[in-house]
């Protein structure tokens, strides 16, 4: 009963977190830039308006893709909040990721294409870095379980320096912020026009932005889980990391997709892979 | 209160989409302007995108001739309904200076249909800005006689 609540409320938090999450990114990210910015709710609106937008779908198969993106990205929130498997958790959000990019796929925009193409890069670059991350604080934590994370006693941030700069890659790539921001080209970085988003409009695009907030929500509970000692301290430790992504954001230019895969990456992965061997070791 | 909160949404989050049909770069760069952080249109949720499918206005400028009204009624269909178009300086609402010249069939309304239409050569940014309000007070129109 008590697993069945927690993953009620991760069904239902995790959207608005991450929604609030965005509302956060474009005030501060404003002020950053000398503007007052839009409300701290803007995106919600966003989100309800194009909920009552009437368009047709780029292809049929779009809609079907859209829908199970959300439903992956919200089982995998559902799945953390209520203390499972992290590797299930995982394999879910990865397949979530997955649907967004085959519905791009699917349209006939060259510009999605190519937003889909480079999401595909993004995966292949931060899914291993993410895996090896969990597979970390598995080891440390001494259970696959969320729930054996939140149990052990003292921050695990000590027992995995290695681990956190992968892991702020795989939150500004997860993030679409720069020097990542290949594929969907958000904010004012418009050389895609909305890379892999560009074909999805009205309705699908309410849903695969409350799947993103969802997939936001559980990449920063996962930063957060490296200093789970309280939900206070959780909930600080998250929104540490997301301050630090949006820092990043406004002070860094981007990079191509060919330094994410073949310089950035790797040694985000060996970083991780070196801490996993220490904590054998150790 | 779920139908009142979809309909309040479509009035904080107008999606603009900017086409420069033949202007001579004034009126574009006075929309432009209400971009930045001195008139900041952020503030009322307009973000300027690149994507008709995407976008709730359509912000066009200069005077239309053969060639791009075909890419203008393009871009207007691609829009989700409901849709709003602003029709920004002279040559927007009327042709301009360039009205009689061989070339120019006229203003944006010759093409597609116009709600708000801003004069000035180039118009300025408040007016722009008070469009988009003048736009929307339309819209809530159009969405309450729906209901």
């Amino acid at each position: 009963m008590k697993t069945l609540a927690l993953a009620l409320a991760g069904l239902v938090l995790a959207p608005l977190f991450g929604g609030l999450a965005a509302g956060l990114d474009r005030v501060l990210t404003a002020r950053l830039q000398s503007r007052l910015g839009p409300p701290l709710l803007q995106p919600f609106h966003d989100a309800a308006k194009l909920w009552s937008k009437v368009i047709s779908p780029a292809s049929p198969w779009q809609g079907l893709f859209v829908r199970w993106a959300l439903t992956a990205a919200l089982a995998s929130a559902a799945l953390f909040a209520s203390g499972a498997d992290l590797l299930l958790c995982f394999f879910v959000q990865a397949a979530g990721a997955s649907f967004v990019a085959l519905g791009a796929f699917c349209g006939s925009s060259p510009y999605g294409r190519l937003g889909a193409q480079r999401e595909l890069f993004q995966m292949l670059a931060y899914e291993p870095v993410l895996l090896v991350a969990l597979l970390c604080l598995a080891k440390a934590a001494g259970g696959f379980e969320a729930s054996a994370v939140l149990a052990v006693n003292g921050p695990l941030l000590f027992k995995l320096p290695l681990v956190a700069p992968g892991l702020i890659f795989v939150v500004l790539v997860k993030l679409r912020k720069s020097p990542f921001d290949l594929a969907a080209s958000q904010h004012m970085h418009q050389e895609l026009v909305r890379g892999v988003y560009t074909d999805y409009a009205g309705r699908d695009l309410a849903l695969i932005k409350i799947a993103h907030w969802a997939d936001v929500a559980v990449v920063l509970w996962i930063c957060a889980l490296f200093w789970a000692t309280g939900p206070v301290q959780m909930l600080l430790a998250g929104l540490v990391t997301l301050l630090l992504a949006l820092l990043i954001d406004n002070i860094s230019a981007r990079l191509t997709w060919r330094v994410m895969l073949k310089v950035v990456a790797p040694a985000a992965l060996a970083l991780a892979s070196a801490n996993l061997f220490w904590l054998y070791l150790g | 209160m779920f139908g009142a909160f979809l309909k309040k949404s479509q009035l904080r989050s107008p999606w603009l989409l900017h086409f420069d049909c033949g202007s001579c770069n004034g009126c574009d760069i006075e929309t432009l302007a209400c971009l930045t952080p001195v008139y900041d249109v952020e503030r009322f949720g307009i973000i300027n995108v690149g994507n008709p499918r995407h976008a709730d206005l359509l912000v066009v400028t200069g005077t239309v001739n053969p060639r791009n009204a075909v890419v203008l009624k393009n871009l207007f269909d691609q829009m989700p309904t409901p849709r709003l178009v602003i029709a920004i300086g002279a040559c927007g609402c009327s042709g301009g200076v360039f009205r009689e010249a061989p070339n120019v069939l006229g203003g944006v309304d010759k093409v597609i249909p116009v709600d708000v239409y801003v004069p000035g050569c180039p118009a300025r940014p408040e007016a722009i800005m008070d469009a988009v309000v003048a736009g929307l007070a339309k819209l809530k129109g159009i969405l309450e006689a729906d209901q």
